[in-house]
């Protein structure tokens, strides 16, 4: 379990993170969403004791991160896949991390095997490719067998296999019983990934939800209706929904269901070349949800 | 898994496993158990220090600049000897004439020790650095300690080199040398293997302030050699005192066997350095205590 408790980093006058509480749960993937320079990242690295909080706790099994008897073991953390020195190897990399926690040497060749890098071990990491780099980042987090994964942004720059891989590893480690929190800019990624979603705007907590209730709460639907005698069928609808015409013969209905609009049409006599349900995107319901942070934010930049 | 490009445009309906929330896991076995301490942490740093490539290069370079040097300083100095005023005789120093190659030396371990911390930031292995080992203090300490267990006997082994180079080549040009069993020899070898230790952890100290590698490098320059060749040059009392207490200079006496009576005695000099090497670090971890990783 992960705790944050009034969490706020202050940069002078920038608040990063302002006053941030939540709880991350084990046992599911949790998606901490929110647009860049939301504050995820600050909050995660405050999370690991790398940034000092201005005010606020945050806890991970009950004790704040410096106070882990052996932080790996405790919480496995991925930041930047690229954090590693170029004329190292992957082996001596992990084998480094693992020593200062006390973690046996045959747990890095365990980890190396679990992210598929067991024939590049020896190898410089500075030839990695960024999909590589990301496995040994990854590697690095499993050393200690934690029972706390924290991943910031993993999907960035991966190649399709290389996303597909990432999610089906923090799925079975959520099936686990681990606790599991990603970060990331976009709600496409967090949609097939996560089950629960913490979304954040320029600092603060905005949504705390399940991801069920958030596709329910969010995911309105839309009928797209196509006519030639549009100007005709408006006003059959109108009265019951809200319509907007996206296109000289194309509607756009929100409020009715489309067996519905297809009975008041036919009543109208109204002939229709197309009816077809659509769902607005997440990623739309994210950023309307976002929008405010956001635009607040570039506006104070103006100033 | 589905992929997200061939995805249609309505939502598909997501399969997700059941959250299990409030299971708990049995505690690990096989990362095994125990309390991370210093030692692990020194353990860490020795493997990093050892598996760093500019570690051997900065002491292959020391140890062949110290060495070369003392070569040519010996046959060179040894040549000119016979034609020296008597006075001049009088002052030879053997034991400086070899070792002087420790100017350069210096600049080599303090970069190695700059290496230590510059190359985190660097490569932003600071970060995997510090999840690992929270402890501040613990990560500064047992770089340190993992930096004197490689820089201490390197700087043993360069000097050894330097002088045995250096008295065998004025043997050559017939001056006067010392052998290892003399007293001043065996203070200068060792005194100097100190001196280049600490010049590492001045480097360790700076680069932990400073992070930058190049600019590291160049303070370490300025610092070790640039007010070295400037000091006379500064007006009267400020001159007196930089070329007496200016902490390289003074543990730079060290490697004498003819003492200036301007400056501190060898190991007053040396103890001037030590001094302001604690210092430094002791800055070193205020200031890395302090800052956001």
């Amino acid at each position: 379990m992960i705790e944050v408790r009034g969490l706020t980093k202050r940069y002078g006058e920038v608040l990063a993170v302002d006053d941030l509480t939540f709880g991350v749960r084990a046992g599911e993937v949790t998606g901490f969403l929110g647009p860049n320079g939301a504050g995820k990242s600050t909050t995660l690295r405050m999370i690991l004791g790398l940034d000092a909080a201005s005010s606020g706790t945050a806890t991970v099994q009950g004790r704040p991160y410096s106070a882990q008897p052996a932080p790996l073991k405790a919480v496995g953390a991925l930041l930047d896949p690229g954090a590693v020195l170029p004329s190292r190897t992957a082996f001596h990399h992990l084998l480094a991390l693992a020593a200062g926690n006390g973690i046996p040497r045959s747990r890095v060749d365990h980890v190396l095997a679990e992210v598929g890098l067991e024939n590049v071990a020896r190898r410089r990491a500075g030839a990695f490719s960024l999909g590589m780099r990301q496995r040994l980042g990854i590697a690095a987090a499993l050393l200690g067998d934690p029972p706390a994964l924290v991943f910031d942004e993993p999907l960035n720059g991966l190649d399709p296999e290389g996303i597909v891989w990432i999610r089906s590893l923090m799925r079975r480690m959520a099936a686990e019983g681990r606790v599991v929190l990603m970060s990331s800019h976009l709600m496409s990624e967090m949609e097939l990934t996560a089950d629960h979603l913490i979304v954040v705007g320029r600092g603060k907590l905005i949504a705390d939800t399940t991801m069920k209730d958030f596709i329910e709460a969010h995911s309105e639907r839309e009928v797209l209706v196509r006519t030639p005698r549009a100007e005709t069928l408006r006003p059959l609808l109108a009265g019951a929904a809200d319509v907007r015409a996206e296109d000289s013969d194309t509607l756009v209905v929100t409020g009715l269901e489309a067996a519905t609009i297809g009975a008041l049409a036919a009543a109208g006599g109204v002939e229709l070349h197309e009816l077809s349900p659509r769902q607005v995107s997440l990623e739309k319901a994210f950023m309307d949800l976002t929008r405010d942070a956001v635009e607040y934010q570039a506006e104070k930049r103006t100033n | 898994m589905r992929h997200p490009h061939t995805r249609p445009e309505p939502t598909p309906v997501l399969v997700k496993l059941p959250a299990r929330a409030g299971r708990r896991r049995p505690a690990s076995k096989n990362a095994g158990s125990g309390r991370a301490t210093f030692w692990h942490s020194l353990h860490a740093e020795w493997i990093k220090i050892r598996t760093m490539r500019s570690t051997l290069s900065v002491i292959l370079g020391a140890l062949a600049f110290a060495v070369g040097l003392a070569a040519l300083n010996g046959s060179s100095a040894g040549g000119e000897y016979a034609d020296l005023s008597p006075a001049d005789q009088a002052a030879f120093d053997p034991l400086a004439t070899s070792l002087m190659g420790y100017l350069v030396a210096q600049i080599a371990f303090g970069l190695l020790g700059g290496l230590v911390m510059t190359s985190e930031y660097g490569a932003r292995t600071i970060v995997p650095t510090l999840t690992s080992v929270p402890q501040r203090a613990r990560v500064l300490g047992s770089k340190a300690l993992a930096l004197v267990g490689v820089a201490l006997p390197v700087g043993i082994v360069v000097t050894l080199g330097a002088f045995s180079m250096g008295q065998a080549s004025l043997s050559g040009a017939g001056a006067p040398h010392l052998a290892l069993s003399d007293g001043v020899a065996l203070r200068g070898i060792f005194g100097g293997g100190l001196y280049l230790a600490l010049a590492a952890l001045l480097g360790l100290a700076l680069g932990a302030v400073i992070r930058s590698t190049t600019a590291t490098v160049t303070t370490l320059f300025g610092v070790m050699l640039i007010v070295q060749a400037f000091a006379p040059a500064l007006p009267g009392a400020l001159g007196d005192w930089v070329s007496k207490f200016w902490p390289p200079i003074a543990g730079g006496q060290i490697i004498t066997a003819v003492r200036d009576p301007e400056a501190l005695g060898p190991w007053a000099g040396l103890g001037v350095m030590a001094g302001c090497v604690a210092a430094l670090l002791a800055v070193a971890f205020v200031v890395f205590r302090g800052r956001d990783a």
